[in-house]
């Protein structure tokens, strides 16, 4: 099948990893919520690793429904953004939805859902009622509110997978390793509109996560390398030369104190510990900034292939288009 | 393609509701008695008002006139870089969309453009803005970029330039180069000219762009010195950061073997400074080696650069530019 060819109204993309629930009903849900819209659609399952189980399962339910469901196998475990974009190559409807292989939003929201993504680049989902103990709400809470100070965008509910999107959406962000889950920072970002609706949170969506020391870890550097991406791409200086500057300016602030000392004080200087600290947050602060300045060596030098902004409209292209063909 | 028109005028606009209209008159009551082929863009950088519908009903009266329009807010020179990417005319003029700039003065760029200058810069001889917010950082950050750069140009801030489109379209142009736009072009060494240019004060809405922060410049002054100064060597200049330090580290080394050999007490701190030192210059030597390979791999080579220019050279030569713009 040539990939790009929108010939469907809606593509539901279901990326399997290693969270799944039973798969055969939830392909059944899916589908059944996808056939309610009245719109032409096809499911694509891609299995992102752990293959077998999930295709003994998937395969008699494609041999059934030929038209509908398509399986994409990849050959190990690529993560989820990966997997999304590998579906999107595929998919052939002109809206892409994203399905999780789980339950979280009642499969009998989703054409209500789909509906009201009409006239938005992407609409995302925030499960409400949302059921958890309280400190999970705090947490969720607290997340969402850092990473809305960071990068200037609120949402609410940034874990849930369910969304629906203009396929242009996906071609254009070109998103990989872990960053599906922030997919709508990313969108917003590069100037789409970005909707926030509520959807009825699905009874089976049981998933106790656990959040050990590790998950809040992984939270902690998504939320910098989301802050990066947002901020900084086209001026790492700015980013590393502000960290460096800190440090370097911390370090040269107690060598200036221990120099003065040596000085005027007759305090010795040679065998202090501290010149050794001072020494050293001086010398991070150089290493990072040279990081900094060689971050901006390769935006330059891949400048030109950088397209910064996106264009919405040009207006009176046409007609000069026109005589251009004509000429 | 570039050669459909003789020139094309990038305005920027944000949030310039009542600006547009009359810039557009104006733009148009200036460059008309040219009598050349002229295209003119405006760039909407998302604004929030009523500025791109009324570009809109502008543009529908008048083929020559273009709009683009942004998904959202990018900034001024993003805005600047769409407009110069899609323009097809041979010399492209660009300038602030508030009427600050004066078209009348498009003119006198086109001409010097014609007598074989790669880039023209204006200059607002009697700048019309606050002093302390506005002219007195400028004239600081003037300098200093000069400085810094090698490439002393009075108003480097001064959004009316005029470029031949062959050089401005391949320089790369992002965050706020535009700034750095003539240090930027140095590598390629064209031939710069100022002239003064009329400046107004504002007759509607507010300053968008305001003040960059000092930090912002310097630091963006760092890079620009970084690509430009040393810009095909940065083994080279990692090497000259790191060499201070290289002999700062072994004369503290020898300081604390001189002691350990005069007293037998080995000063353990002092030798770990020396050693830190040594580091950071290998690892900034090493940093150099890896910029080199980033340049190698990278698609904007000095080369092309040199390049670009010399093809447009041919037509008329002229004795030293650089002097006779100086003093005017």
């Amino acid at each position: 099948m040539k990939s790009g060819e929108q010939v469907l109204d809606l593509s539901g993309i279901v990326v399997v990893g290693h969270r799944q629930d039973d798969l055969g009903s939830l392909a059944a849900d899916y589908r059944d919520a996808l056939r309610a819209t009245q719109q032409t659609f096809e499911l694509i399952f891609v299995l992102d690793g752990h293959a077998d189980e999930a295709l003994a399962i998937l395969e008699p339910l494609r041999s059934d429904h030929e038209q509908t469901i398509r399986i994409i196998r990849l050959s190990r475990s690529f993560g989820e953004a990966t997997a999304l974009m590998c579906g999107t190559d595929q998919a052939r409807g002109k809206k892409i939805v994203t399905l999780p292989a789980y339950y979280q939003v009642d499969p009998a929201g989703i054409p209500s859902l789909i509906r009201q993504s009409t006239g938005h680049d992407v609409l995302i989902v925030r499960r409400e009622p949302r059921r958890g103990g309280q400190f999970e709400t705090l947490r969720r809470r607290i997340f969402h509110r850092i990473l809305g100070a960071i990068t200037g965008y609120r949402f609410n509910d940034l874990g849930c997978n369910v969304r629906v999107l203009e396929s242009k959406v996906l071609t254009e962000l070109k998103l990989y390793g872990d960053q599906h889950r922030f997919l709508p920072v990313l969108a917003r970002n590069a100037g789409f509109g970005v909707v926030e609706v509520a959807a009825r949170q699905s009874e089976r969506d049981a998933f106790r996560a656990r959040y050990r020391a590790r998950e809040y870890l992984h939270r902690i550097l998504d939320i910098f390398t989301i802050f990066f991406l947002v901020r900084f791409t086209k001026k790492p200086l700015r980013f590393f030369g502000m960290i460096g500057s800190l440090t370097g300016i911390a370090g040269g602030l107690i060598l200036a104190v221990l120099v003065f000392e040596r000085l005027f004080m007759q305090q010795p200087l040679a065998d202090r510990p501290a010149l050794l600290l001072s020494s050293l947050l001086v010398v991070l602060g150089l290493q990072l900034f040279s990081l900094g300045l060689l971050g901006e060596l390769i935006i330059f030098t891949h400048a030109r292939s950088i397209r910064e902004y996106k264009i919405a409209e040009i207006i009176g292209s046409e007609d000069s288009k026109n005589r251009e063909d004509a000429a | 393609m570039s050669d459909q028109f003789d020139l094309s005028v990038v305005v920027p606009f944000l949030n310039e509701e009542q600006s547009i209209r009359p810039m557009y008159e104006a733009v148009i009551a200036a460059v008309q008695p040219l009598g050349r082929r002229f295209e003119i863009i405006f760039v909407d950088d998302g604004s929030s008002d009523a500025t791109l519908s009324i570009a809109r009903q502008v543009a529908a009266g008048d083929r020559r006139l273009r709009i683009i329009s942004f998904r959202r807010n990018y900034g001024q020179t993003p805005a600047m870089a769409a407009g110069i990417d899609h323009a097809r005319g041979r010399v492209i003029v660009t300038m602030d969309g508030d009427l600050q700039n004066d078209p009348r003065d498009i003119g006198a760029l086109l001409e010097k453009i014609e007598l074989g200058y790669d880039l023209v810069v204006g200059w607002r001889h009697n700048r019309q803005d606050k002093l302390i917010s506005r002219k007195i950082p400028s004239v600081i950050a003037n300098r200093l970029i000069g400085k810094v750069t090698g490439v002393a140009i009075r108003d480097n801030g001064c959004s009316l330039k005029a470029y031949r489109a062959s050089v401005i379209q391949k320089l790369p142009l992002y965050a706020e180069m535009h700034r750095f736009i003539p240090a930027m072009a140095s590598i390629a060494g064209p031939r710069i000219a100022q002239i003064k240019v009329r400046h107004h004060a504002r007759s509607y809405g507010q300053s968008k762009y305001g003040l960059s922060r000092v930090y912002k410049v310097l630091l963006d002054l760092l890079t620009i010195k970084t690509l430009t100064g040393f810009f095909s060597r940065p083994t080279l200049w990692f090497s000259l950061l790191g060499l201070p330090f290289a002999l700062l580290g072994l004369l503290l080394a020898f300081s604390s073997v001189f002691r350990y050999s005069a007293s037998g007490f080995f000063p353990i701190p002092l030798a770990g400074t020396a050693l830190l030192f040594i580091a950071l210059s290998v690892f900034l030597f090493f940093n150099g080696v890896l910029g080199e390979l980033v340049y190698h791999t990278g698609d904007t080579r000095s080369e092309d650069f040199a390049r670009m220019t010399i093809a447009e050279r041919s037509g008329s030569p002229r004795p030293d530019p650089a002097k006779e713009s100086a003093d005017e």
